[in-house]
This record gives structure tokens, C-alpha cells and sequence, in this order.
């Protein structure tokens, strides 16, 4: 909840509600609180629903009409829905996967966007056009070649398809939120470290890096959702089950093969475990992130 | 791309104030070192792929044995003869219809109410994104749950209401409805980028629409949209590209049933190329569907681009 | 040197499957790779049984899939070439697959096998179903599915119902699920997936043969025709009024958590395999509950199906697989159905430990419809295994379900009919 407490983000420039007399106030107050509790709860309920699942023995899952409380207590489920899929070997593989990737998908993107913004090169405005125009093309398109070339190449049944391709730009919509945030960082500061004796390497490091961290604070936290949730890929990359991420144990749970009845207590108990990391890192981050989703809100209108 | 040709003119700005360094060579030189890894993959995972699966799209393939050269046949196949074709593009059109508008109305909507000074207005906008953090297969199966007709929360919520309940993604035509709410439960994602185009109006403008004694309706449709424009426009494009490659939900919660009222275009792309347990993969024939998505989307941003002049409000004259 | 090599590594499985220097059936340590599509439980006791496996040359492995990503799992391994030794497989894979050139044909193997794994051991249906056009065996049937109806048996008795049982009819069947719908939370008297899935024309063949008229289509490996008779069509329009008045869920109904609904007892009857037993014994339903033959109308019938185990040309030590594969067949039931009845063997001689499994739990319902599905007069195919079965599919999605769901008249049947002949003519 202490994240919760963080500074706001809001800045003053909030709109005003305009100050009208007192008993409409009043209403206008009233009726703010109602619909935030309206959408709180929206956000909120299928989460607790989760848990009331994760609670529940194996058949209680069935009952109807359903139990909307807890009313019974399992939390065995917890222990054992973990246990049936190696819980700790995968968390860890995803663990390595998902650093990896943020680290190289931040770094190569942060790397494309400063020359993008700030270094004059022929052929800069094409690979702007051809890394944004990237955004647009759909992911499917790689899936079927890719696939091809990784086995050709022996990285079949290994992290590096999951791995390498970030560490070679990734994503575009990084790079076009880092050239964003780079256009506008005031010019005189590099021309200051310039004349300082700074080469680009130095700029970038030690003056670039500092400014921007919101942004790629932004990106580390995006990258991070992404790998740490991709499913597809590493159901296709990967066979043996030992560099499994945790997404791919997760849907080892809901198999309707061979007459197995999906273990849903277990699945949502184990599913709170996986969505525990992102949820830590959003809260941890959420004021760099939405000032840095910003960027990409605002740079764009002026 | 009227994003693209803003980012253009900022440049443009810059460079006419004299900003860029002088020492051009070195600048190449590092430009070229620092996007080298971009480039890289740009040409080994976007530009390779493409030119592949365009050839791939002109052949009978199955991925075991060598591609067999078609010409224009699984083209002719696709509008001719497929019974699938036609309704996943008509499915994967609903979506969209159904999806761009709900998603930007309420994410616009969650944004301008987030963006006033309550107390607790923080924890509104957290919990509002938080859907958006969590694994998109965690919590399109935890709706999936939800949603169904006998044991699911949601029936059982309206049940006890006393109001009528549905079949949700089992009905012919509440499946996709079903689907496209799944998808709005995200819609703090389309929030946090309007809440940040909102904070960014100056607040003079308001100021002076209250002199003026302008209403709330006439502030938003005088002030708050046109200024936000350019940003609603990014957002349509954003938003329409993303829905068009719908897969994730339509493929946990209904796998394109009932009959194929939520089979969309890349659930039907996935379904050819990689098949059931005991069917060969069509990897030609997905490969020329994908390019006809591609054409699709392309068509459909440089439409939505075109016509955005009449819309969108462009600051020409500050420049 | 590669096993040496693999087994300081916690993955020897990465080894098996490169060691590409090993070509050939020469002697040597192997290691054989095994992957199935059963639960975690059934999984661990075939482990245990691989365990006593006994050969100095051969390391058996067992290999962990996503029981619900078979399929995923097994295309990539096919495009990958990285297919395990034996893996689990339909007769529809095995056709495909072998006419691609892709599987071991095991024909001679087992027509010149010596001692008692030798084809006559075997049931001669599900042989049958899995020799090609040419006569090659991809693979060997391993265990035979059975089909039939569970029933509530408390829902019924509560209704004042009969309880099915084999030789009873299809309108009967429709009958009872009229007056169990809407009755203690359950929505639908009968949940038959078969009958509106993308198979369900199949299943459909049932009514059809029953009443001594033609099958959906003449042969289900080879076919040259698909046909909708009288009976055939009469069938249909019996299905869509139950369909119609609310007894029978319609096509879309999801039916991923029937087996739970079913114990729970919210759906009083539902077509199944007989694989259903096993985790009934696992559950344990609250309800009484039972497993009737289908109905029919004038002779028994009911579906054929078997699964097997397939093994890709890129073996590495074919007779060493097929050690690994006999003793599958001959030893691993008996150890692993007693506490798993999952399905009866189609190697006869180890579907003795399968029914006494059944019995001692009690199941006897279960048994005696096994057998008699097993002994069933007459048999018709579930699905196509052709290479054109994904349009079939997409074709009855598009014609033949909405019959069902009453959005398109009866009489558009035909047409549907000659759109698969098309398809035949094209394909075959």
C-alpha cells in the first residue's frame, strides 16, 4: 500500500472542477466517490474471486449456485498448485529470461532512440519510418520464417530465441518512446558536456541516462510485462520442460486431454504466485511509469 | 502517420535552431554504432520475415517437406472457396467496430475523471491500470471463468439481482460482446496515455472558457478534444492495429466459437499454420492470410491517417 | 561418448535428441525418449513402471509435456525435427504423418515378431484403423476408446427415469433429456460434444447405421464419397428439435468442465470416453452415476477410436525403440491401469489388469459397456484423417452447425454434403 502513498504524479495542472455553489459540490463529491467505488470494484472483484477459487477444494470449485465468500480455507492450495508444476525452476527461468530481455531491450532501444533524436546521420528519418512502420506489422508474420531460421541455426529447444532478439532493438514502440523522451532534453546540455570533452559514449552514460530515467523506467517495467507474460513463444521455442518459463507451467493446469479435470483451485492459487512480480515492480515503479507513459501522451501533440 | 510526420517537423524545429553538433563526422560514426543493434534486428527479424513469408505466401507448404511454388492459388482459395475467409474477416471487423470506440470512449472518460482533485484519486487510476500489469493468459482464463454460464461470477451476481443472465461467450451472438468486454477490462492502458495528453492542456485555456462562462459540454467539445487530438488520433491507429491482430482472448476463451462468430483473421492464421494434434500445418496458406492482414492494416491507417486533417487540431500557427 | 557426455547434464533429453553422430541402428547405449498426453498422476506411474525396464544399452526417459498444449508441442517437435522416439498419437496423426514419410513403419516388425507381441495379440479393429492406404504401420494402436453416455443415476431416479442401459433408443434418450433439463441447477438434459463439435457428423453416422442406412462417409482413412441418407437426415432433424426445445446444449457450448459439472451434478447426462472412469475415481462425484452403450435404433453401434504410439524416422536405434515400445505395450498397462483405469489396451492380453481395475472399484456399469462397445456389430469412424480434414472441419463449421443451432433449414444439408464430395474429389 505504500506505493499507493507515492507523490502524485498529478501535477497542478489538473483540470478544475469549477467551483460552484456548495450543495452541488456536495452532489459532485458524492457522486466522484460512488462511480471510483464503482470502478474499483470492477478492478478489484475478479481478483478477490481469484483468491476465493485459489481457496477452495477441488469440487467445492463447482458448486452452484457458487459461493461468493471464502468459506472454506485450503491454503494447502497454495503450497501444492505450486508444487505440481516446479514452481521455483520455473520461476527462476523466467526469472533469467525476463532480466535478460528487459536489460537488453531497454539498453538497445535507448541506444536507437538517442541517435534517432539527437545525432545527425544519413538515413536517420528512413530507419525512424521503418521502425515505427515495424510497430504496425503484425507479429504473426515473423512467427512461421522465424521459427524456420531458429532451428536452421540450432537454437531450437534454447532461451536465445527468447533472449537475443531483444538485445537487437526489440521493440519498436521503445525506440519511438526513447527518441520521444530524447526530443525534449534541451540541446545546451550536451553542447555543455561538449565542450567539456565528453564523447557520445559519455553524453549518453552519464547525462543522458540520469535525464531520462522515467523513460526507460517505462520500458523496463513494459519489457518486463512482456516477457514475463509471453506464452507463445516459449510454448514453441522450448520442449523440455527443465527451461520452461512459468507461463508455459501455468497452462499445464488447464488441460482438457485424456479425461483430466482442470485443477482450478490449483490453477488460481499458483496464478496469484505469477502475478505477483509484475504487480511488485508496477507498484514499486507506478510514478516514473506514468510519468513516463507521458512521453509518449504529450511529446507527440507539440 | 501523422506521428511520425510530427516527430519530422520537431526535427525540423531543431535543426533550423542551430542545435545540432558541428562536428558531423563523429556524429555518424557514433550514430551508426549506437543503432546498429537496431538495425540489425530490424533487417534479421521484421525485414527477412516479411520478404520470406511473401514468398512462403505463394507456395503449398507444410513445413516437413520443401515448398511447392502456387502462384496466386492460395489467394484464389482464400476469396473463393474458403468457408472460413469471409466470416473471420467479418469477425475480426466486429471486433474492431465494437472495440476502437468502446475502448477510447471509456478510456477517455476514465482519464478525465482520474484527472480531478479528489483525495484517493491516485488509488482509482492505480487499480484502473492494474489490469493491464498482470499476464494477459492469467486473467483472460480467470474471465474465462467468470464468464461462464453456470458457475461463473457474473451470472451468478445477476442472478441473485434477480436480473437476467447470458451466455456469455456461448452464445452466437454474446460471444463477441463477451470478448470485446474481456478486452475493456484493460482499458486502463488507452487511460494512462489520455491522462497524460490531459495534463498536458494548459490550464489558461480553461481559465479563460470560465470567463467566458462556457459549460462543462462546451468546454470538452471547445477545448479538451481539439487539443487532445492529435493524441486521440495516435491512439485510433494504436488501438486498430492492436485490435485487428486480436488473438489472445478470442483463442483462451472461445477458440473462434460459437461457430465462427469470434474466429477472427488471426485466430484462423494460427489455426492453419499450426493445427490440432494430427492435422498438417498449412504454413503457405496462413502465410498469404497474414499478408492479406497485413494489406488490411496498412489500408487501414493510411485511411484513418488521410482523413484525420478533418478532425485533428493542428498547432500551425505557434510554429 | 554423447551418453557420457549427457549425463552430467540435467537435461539429457537435449542429447538424444542432437546426438546426430549416432545414425543408424548401431549397438551402443541409448537413450529413448517417451511423450505422452496423460495427467501428471497417470504420468508418474508410467514412470515408475518405465523405471523396471531392464536393458545395459537402453536409458528410457520420460519426458514432461503440457497435457493442454499437446498439440502445440507436437507441431513444433515435427517442424523441428526433434520428434521424441515414441510419443503418444491418434491413427489421424499416424496417417498424416506417415504419408509424409515421417514415421517408422513398424509393419514387418510386428508381422515377423517372434514370441507374444505379435499382431493377432492386438484388437483387429484398431489395426486395421491404423494401416495406410499402402499398408504401412506408423506407429502401433496402444489403448482403444470406448464411447458411450454417463449418466446421473440420482437425477434420473429423482425424475422417475429408467436408467439407460444397452439396447436402449435414441428417442428415448431424448425423451429422458427433455424432462431432466432444467432440473436442480442443470440447464441441459444432454451435453453430447460429439454430436455438435466439428466431428459431429460423424457421430451422426451412428443414428443413420443404426437404422441400417448408409455412414456419413464410406471409409474413414480412404474415403471416396461422404452421404446423407433418409436416416441420416431423419437423425439430424431429431438432434436439432432437441436442440430446439432446450434438452440438447447447443454447438458452442463449451464442454471443457462437463466432467466437472457432470460430478457436480449439473449435467445429468453427457457422451464421453470411458477414460472419464479414471478420474471419477480421483474426484470422487457426490452423485450416482453410470456408463450406458449410445442408443440406437435398430442395431448397436457405436464409434471406434484408438490411440497409439508413433516413433519419427530420425530414431535413433530402431530395435532399441521398439523394445522400449513392446514393453510398453506389454508390461506398463499392467502396472499403470490398476491405479489409473484410463482405457482398455488394444494389445488383448493386458486388457485383463484394465477391467479388474474396474471392477474392484466398483465401476461395473463401466465394464460391461466397455466390452460391449468393444464387441459392438457395427463401428463408424469419429473423424476424417485425411489431409484435407482441417477444411472438412472449417466446412462444417460454417454449413452443418448452424443446421443444427436452427439458423439454417434442414434442407441445406446437401449442399453441404456435395461441398466435402468437392473436397474429396479435389484431395483424393
Amino acid at each position: 500500500m505504500t506505493a499507493l502513498q507515492t507523490e502524485a504524479a498529478l501535477p497542478d495542472t489538473a483540470q478544475i472542477v469549477p467551483p460552484p455553489k456548495k450543495k452541488s459540490r456536495l452532489v459532485g463529491t458524492t457522486s466522484w466517490y460512488v462511480v471510483a467505488l464503482f470502478i474499483c470494484a470492477v478492478m478489484v472483484v475478479p481478483l478477490l474471486w481469484m483468491i476465493t477459487i485459489g481457496l477452495k477444494s477441488r469440487t467445492a470449485v463447482f458448486d452452484i449456485p457458487p459461493k461468493l465468500l471464502p468459506h472454506e480455507f485450503h491454503w494447502s492450495n497454495f503450497i501444492k498448485g505450486p508444487e505440481t508444476i516446479h514452481f521455483p525452476r520455473l520461476f527462476l527461468n523466467s526469472m533469467i529470461i525476463t532480466t535478460l530481455s528487459v536489460l537488453g531491450g531497454v539498453m538497445t532501444a535507448m541506444m536507437a532512440g538517442y541517435a534517432l533524436a539527437r545525432l545527425r546521420f544519413p538515413g536517420r528519418k528512413l530507419w525512424f519510418y521503418l521502425f515505427v512502420g515495424s510497430m504496425l506489422l503484425p507479429g504473426v508474420v515473423g512467427l512461421i520464417p522465424l521459427f524456420q531460421m531458429y532451428k536452421s541455426i540450432g537454437w531450437y529447444d534454447t532461451w536465445l530465441p527468447l533472449i537475443v532478439p531483444a538485445f537487437l532493438g526489440g521493440n519498436p514502440l521503445f525506440i519511438f518512446l526513447a527518441r520521444q523522451y530524447f526530443l525534449a532534453i534541451p540541446y545546451s546540455i550536451d553542447e555543455a558536456a561538449k565542450i567539456d570533452g565528453a564523447g557520445h559514449l559519455r553524453i549518453f552514460v552519464s547525462v543522458m541516462l540520469p535525464l531520462t530515467r522515467p523513460a526507460w523506467l517505462t520500458m523496463a517495467i513494459l519489457a518486463f510485462q512482456a516477457s514475463w507474460n509471453d506464452f507463445l513463444n516459449p510454448l514453441v521455442y522450448l520442449y523440455s520442460s527443465g527451461k520452461w518459463p512459468l507461463s508455459v507451467g501455468m497452462a499445464s493446469f488447464i488441460s482438457p486431454f485424456a479425461g483430466k479435470t482442470p485443477d482450478w483451485s490449483y490453477y488460481m492459487a499458483t496464478n496469484l504466485l505469477y502475478m505477483l512480480p509484475p504487480l511488485i515492480i508496477f507498484f514499486a515503479a507506478q510514478r516514473y511509469f506514468i510519468q513516463g507513459l507521458g512521453a509518449l501522451g504529450s511529446t507527440n501533440q507539440k | 502517420m501523422n506521428s511520425v510526420s510530427l516527430g519530422g517537423s520537431t526535427t525540423k524545429r531543431r535543426s533550423r535552431r542551430g542545435g545540432m553538433s558541428r562536428n558531423a563526422g563523429s556524429d555518424v560514426k557514433a550514430a551508426y554504432l549506437f543503432i546498429a543493434p537496431a538495425v540489425i534486428g530490424f533487417l534479421v527479424f521484421v525485414g527477412y520475415p516479411l520478404i520470406r513469408s511473401f514468398y512462403l505466401a505463394l507456395t503449398k507448404y507444410n513445413g516437413l517437406t520443401d515448398p511447392v511454388f502456387v502462384g496466386l492459388g492460395n489467394f484464389r482459395r482464400l476469396f473463393t472457396t474458403d468457408p472460413a475467409f469471409w466470416p473471420a474477416l467479418r469477425a475480426t471487423g466486429y471486433l474492431v467496430l465494437l472495440y476502437v470506440p468502446l475502448s477510447l470512449i471509456l478510456g477517455l472518460a476514465l482519464a478525465m475523471f482520474c484527472n480531478q482533485r479528489f483525495a484517493g484519486v491516485r488509488i482509482v487510476r492505480t487499480l484502473a491500470y492494474l489490469p493491464v500489469v498482470l499476464p494477459a493468459v492469467a486473467t483472460i482464463t480467470l474471465w474465462k471463468f467468470m464468464l461462464d454460464p453456470q458457475v461463473g461470477l457474473l451470472n451468478t451476481i445477476l442472478d441473485r439481482l434477480g436480473l437476467p443472465t447470458s451466455l456469455w461467450l456461448q452464445g452466437p451472438s454474446t460471444a463477441m460482446p463477451s470478448v470485446v468486454l474481456v478486452m475493456l477490462w484493460g482499458v486502463g492502458g488507452t487511460m494512462i496515455i489520455f491522462l497524460a495528453a490531459l495534463q498536458s492542456v494548459p490550464t489558461e485555456l480553461y481559465e479563460a472558457a470560465r470567463v467566458d462562462g462556457a459549460g462543462p459540454w462546451s468546454v470538452f467539445f471547445r477545448i479538451t478534444l481539439p487539443m487532445i487530438s492529435p493524441i486521440v488520433l495516435l491512439q485510433v491507429i494504436l488501438q486498430t492495429t492492436a485490435a485487428l491482430q486480436t488473438f489472445n482472448q478470442p483463442k483462451i476463451l472461445t477458440g473462434g466459437g460459437p461457430g465462427f462468430s469470434t474466429n477472427v483473421l488471426m485466430l484462423s492464421i494460427y489455426n492453419n499454420g499450426f493445427p490440432t494434434l494430427g492435422r498438417i500445418p498449412q504454413l503457405g496458406y496462413a502465410s498469404a492470410q497474414v499478408w492479406v492482414l497485413f494489406i488490411i492494416i496498412i489500408a487501414v491507417i493510411a485511411l484513418t491517417a488521410k482523413f484525420s486533417s478533418l478532425w485533428t487540431y493542428s498547432d500551425s500557427t505557434s510554429d | 561418448m554423447t551418453a557420457l557426455a549427457c549425463a552430467g547434464l540435467l537435461t539429457a533429453t537435449a542429447c538424444s535428441g542432437g546426438g546426430s553422430d549416432s545414425g543408424g541402428s548401431s549397438g551402443g547405449p541409448v537413450t529413448v525418449t517417451v511423450m505422452t498426453w496423460e495427467s501428471a498422476e497417470t504420468n508418474a506411474a508410467i514412470k515408475k513402471a518405465l523405471a523396471d525396464f531392464k536393458d545395459d544399452n537402453i536409458t528410457v526417459q520420460l519426458l514432461d509435456t503440457p497435457a493442454g498444449n499437446f498439440g502445440d508441442k507436437l507441431a513444433s517437435l515435427t517442424q523441428a525435427k526433434k520428434l521424441p522416439d515414441l510419443f503418444w498419437c491418434g491413427n489421424d496423426t499416424e496417417q498424416q504423418y506417415t504419408s509424409q514419410g515421417l514415421l517408422v513403419d513398424w509393419a514387418d516388425k510386428i508381422k515377423n515378431a517372434d514370441g507374444d507381441f505379435t499382431a493377432d495379440k492386438f484388437v483387429p479393429s484398431a489395426m486395421e484403423n491404423w494401416k495406410t492406404a499402402d499398408g504401412q504401420m506408423g506407429g502401433l494402436p496402444s489403448l482403444m476408446n470406448t464411447y458411450g453416455v454417463w449418466y446421473n443415476a440420482d437425477a434420473f431416479t429423482a425424475a422417475g427415469l429408467p436408467l439407460p442401459k444397452a439396447g436402449w433408443t435414441w428417442d428415448e434418450m431424448y425423451a429422458d433429456a427433455a424432462k431432466l433439463a432444467g432440473k436442480n441447477g442443470a440447464k441441459y438434459g444432454l451435453v453430447a460434444d460429439q454430436l455438435t463439435s466439428a466431428d459431429g457428423p460423424f457421430t451422426m453416422s451412428m443414428y443413420s447405421v443404426s437404422a441400417g442406412g448408409a455412414p456419413f462417409t464410406d471409409n474413414v482413412n480412404h474415403p471416396t464419397k461422404a452421404e446423407a441418407d433418409e436416416k441420416y437426415t431423419e437423425g439430424v432433424e431429431k438432434l436439432v428439435a432437441a436442440i430446439k426445445n432446450g434438452s440438447v446444449a447447443p454447438p458452442g457450448y463449451d464442454a471443457a468442465n462437463v466432467q466437472s459439472l457432470f460430478s457436480a451434478g449439473k449435467v445429468p447426462m453427457t457422451f464421453g470416453g470411458q477414460w472419464l472412469a479414471a478420474g471419477f475415481q480421483t474426484d470422487k462425484p457426490k452423485i450416482k452415476y453410470g456408463f450406458a452403450p449410445f442408443p440406437q435404433v435398430q442395431t448397436p453401434t457405436t464409434i471406434a477410436d484408438s490411440v497409439g504410439i508413433c516413433t519419427p524416422q530420425y530414431t535413433k536405434d530402431q530395435d532399441a525403440t521398439f523394445k522400449v515400445l513392446e514393453y510398453i505395450n506389454t508390461k506398463v498397462w499392467d502396472a499403470v491401469l490398476p491405479a489409473s483405469p484410463v482405457a482398455p489396451p488394444a494389445y488383448t492380453p493386458a486388457q485383463t489388469s484394465y477391467f479388474d481395475a474396474l471392477t474392484k472399484a466398483q465401476q461395473t456399469t463401466v465394464v460391461d459397456t466397455v466390452k460391449a462397445d468393444l464387441a459392438a456389430e457395427k463401428t463408424v469412424g469419429n473423424r476424417f484423417t485425411t489431409q484435407w480434414a482441417q477444411q472438412v472441419g472449417d466446412l462444417t463449421t460454417a454449413n452443418y452447425q448452424p443446421i443444427l443451432s436452427g439458423k439454417k433449414p434442414i434442407s441445406d444439408l446437401p449442399a453441404y454434403i456435395d461441398k466435402i464430395n468437392g473436397l474429396i474429389k479435389q484431395g483424393g
